[in-house]
């Protein structure tokens, strides 16, 4: 369960091709490339720090701020970018965002874009699990920004009071596209909800990839071992607006936007790396290298991917 | 054939499909010993134990996204939401996830799922228990809608419910529940998207959907008396709509009456109306006539019931309205 040197510059590799990936999709979304881009900015170590340990057969249910679970689970970088073009390379063929897509073989579930909504769909697929028997765990992530949905108490209290082997994670970036935490979210602690269903939990430094891999470890153990769910909230921040579809910051200060970027989670990591002696500099950089021609190349692949016909748009209403 | 309730076939079709194929179980709230709220899980719990009958906590978003969460994984529910009005409650879960699923995720996220709905007028339900609102599900790409009439119906609609691959919202009538029929001893599945010519006639063609279609029936006995011979067609599957059956009746006696329980504006029948306009105009003789319920919440007391549920006055006044 604890990581090598090579397993952290595995995470350092997959921290910085979200990164590369956002910058570039931002680029591309801003150019008018395609409409709209939900972007994560800053908060890479989650997604990363989760799945790392995962089996494919876990389940991981994502939000429109999901492109770290896809990249990290294994879905090709040139499939989401056509998935963002709404090309016919990606697997929801352009009739859906791509943030929401599935992929039972890499235990991608399918989502949807309500906000919140995907809470109970989570829970679904550990009750199944449950009643398959089989030993899967499902990681429902969800942002600050649902947990007041009906859905999120409706959702958390039916896996707490059946036990399912589920792990509720929050990724708390303060921001609920606008909307501050505070303004929106009564008692002051989205954790402390948590007590409420009897759930254990963990608050746990968002920015810090290590620290997500070992709770989401702990997490995962519990829900194998058949002890339930468990409830963690990670505090990170969003660098980039809500979207790019000309979204105007309103609460947002540049000092608290300045201090957050001095916690960022790659630099963190690589700095680590290279004090620890597991890597240098150079070769860290390779790597940046080498994952920016990854992703031009995804953006290549994209660009010259076929829209499928309109007809596609007629299929598969019904099995 | 034995005779049973429509009450006592829809617990048949369950247990029989629950026992031919173990991925099927049941979900919602007071399933359990209780025997659900509409008393078609009485026994259930008793075969199946509680890993496949599972009761739900009062948590309709929650526990309708969980089932249709779960049958993204393989497990079939089948999920008694009760009264058809508080399918209101998990409105986004079953429109915009259920039905959506298979389309988004181009055919590798299907959602085999079963919906049961109590719907329509009791006596003493008032406005948010007696609610029929198939036309809000049946207008969903991605939603199957079936209205069964009859015990044999309802069974083997069922049990086609149960084993398709797409979410099925099942409308039960409260009206038909006591409704007793004949239903083979032998396994009998009813493919979805089939109308049933209920009673053959020649002068005019009642197409009733749900409680309406034995209140039709009693009519069309009525008016045979007196040399009206009523045929009488039952959709029974809402969406997909048997058109050429439908079409087929309205060509065939040149006179339409269609008939539901549900307020009429925007209603389903609305859709037979407008199919009948564009694909048998020629051979009307007469307009289409609609038969539906007040445009109100269902009030409470009994004394206004007949003011707002549509009978058979209402069918036979609109029989005798297209003939005359």
């Amino acid at each position: 369960m604890s990581l090598s040197p090579q397993d952290l510059k595995q995470l350092f590799r997959r921290l910085l091709l979200i990164r590369r990936f956002e910058e570039e999709a931002f680029r591309l979304a801003v150019a008018g490339k395609f409409s709209n881009y939900h972007g994560g900015m800053g908060q890479e170590a989650i997604p990363v720090g989760v799945c790392y340990g995962l089996k494919p057969t876990d389940n991981t249910m994502i939000t429109h701020r999901g492109l770290g679970v896809l990249l990290t689970r294994g879905v090709p970088v040139g499939e989401i970018f056509a998935g963002l073009y709404a090309k016919e390379s990606c697997p929801t063929r352009g009739r859906h965002p791509i943030f929401h897509m599935a992929a039972p073989e890499l235990g991608i579930l399918a989502g949807t874009t309500m906000v919140g909504s995907v809470i109970p769909l989570a829970t679904g697929a550990a009750l199944a699990a449950r009643i398959q028997g089989k030993p899967d765990v499902t990681i429902s992530f969800f942002g600050d920004g649902s947990v007041n949905r009906g859905d999120f108490h409706e959702g958390v209290n039916l896996g707490a009071v059946r036990k399912l082997p589920i792990v509720y994670f929050c990724e708390n970036n303060f921001y609920a596209k606008s909307m501050p935490l505070e303004a929106s979210t009564a008692g002051g602690s989205i954790i402390a909800r948590a007590q409420g269903y009897g759930l254990p939990s963990e608050l746990v430094d968002g920015n810090d990839v290590v620290a997500v891999y070992e709770a989401t470890q702990r997490a995962v153990a519990r829900a194998r071992a058949g002890e339930g769910p468990t409830f963690i909230e990670c505090l990170t921040y969003r660098w980039t607006p809500h979207s790019t579809a000309g979204d105007r910051e309103f609460s947002r200060t540049a000092e608290e936007l300045a201090s957050w970027k001095a916690k960022c989670p790659i630099l963190r990591l690589r700095k680590q790396l290279i004090e620890a002696g597991h890597a240098s500099a150079e070769e860290l950089d390779a790597v940046d290298i080498d994952i920016q021609r990854e992703v031009a190349e995804g953006v290549e692949f994209a660009e010259a991917a076929p829209y499928a016909a309109p007809e596609v748009a007629l299929e598969n209403v019904y099995v | 054939m034995h005779k049973i309730s429509y009450q006592q076939a829809i617990i048949e079709a369950m247990v029989e499909e629950m026992r031919g194929d173990e991925a099927v179980v049941l979900m919602g709230e007071d399933v359990g010993t209780f025997g659900g709220l509409t008393g078609t899980t009485v026994g259930i719990i008793e075969e199946f134990g509680d890993s496949r009958v599972l009761e739900m906590p009062i948590s309709e978003c929650g526990f309708v996204g969980a089932s249709v969460g779960a049958a993204l994984k393989g497990v079939r529910p089948i999920v008694e939401m009760g009264l058809a009005d508080v399918s209101l409650v998990a409105m986004d879960q079953l429109v915009n996830s259920a039905a959506k699923m298979n389309y988004y995720h181009d055919g590798v996220a299907s959602v085999s799922a079963v919906y049961r709905l109590w719907s329509g007028f009791r006596p003493g339900g008032g406005a948010q228990m007696s609610q029929s609102n198939e036309a809000m599900f049946a207008h969903v790409p991605g939603l199957k809608v079936v209205m069964p009439g009859t015990p044999r119906d309802v069974k083997g609609l069922l049990k086609a419910a149960i084993r398709d691959d797409n979410p099925v919202i099942v409308f039960e009538p409260k009206g038909c529940y006591t409704l007793l029929g004949e239903v083979p001893d032998d396994e009998e599945v009813i493919p979805l998207g089939q109308a049933e010519v209920k009673r053959a006639g020649a002068d005019v063609s009642v197409i009733a959907t749900g409680v309406m279609v034995g209140k039709a029936l009693a009519v069309a006995e009525k008016l045979a008396a007196e040399g009206i011979d009523v045929e009488v067609v039952d959709p029974r599957t809402l969406r997909p709509l048997d058109t050429k059956t439908l079409v087929a009746s309205a060509c065939k006696t040149g006179r339409v009456v269609v008939a539901q329980e549900a307020s009429q504006f925007c209603g389903y029948t609305a859709e037979i109306a407008a199919l009948l306009a564009d694909e048998a105009f020629d051979a009307l003789k007469a307009p289409i006539k609609r038969v539906g319920g007040a445009e109100t919440p269902m009030p409470l007391s009994p004394r206004m019931e007949p003011l707002v549920v549509p009978g058979e006055v209402a069918i036979e006044a609109a029989i005798r309205n297209v003939v005359g």
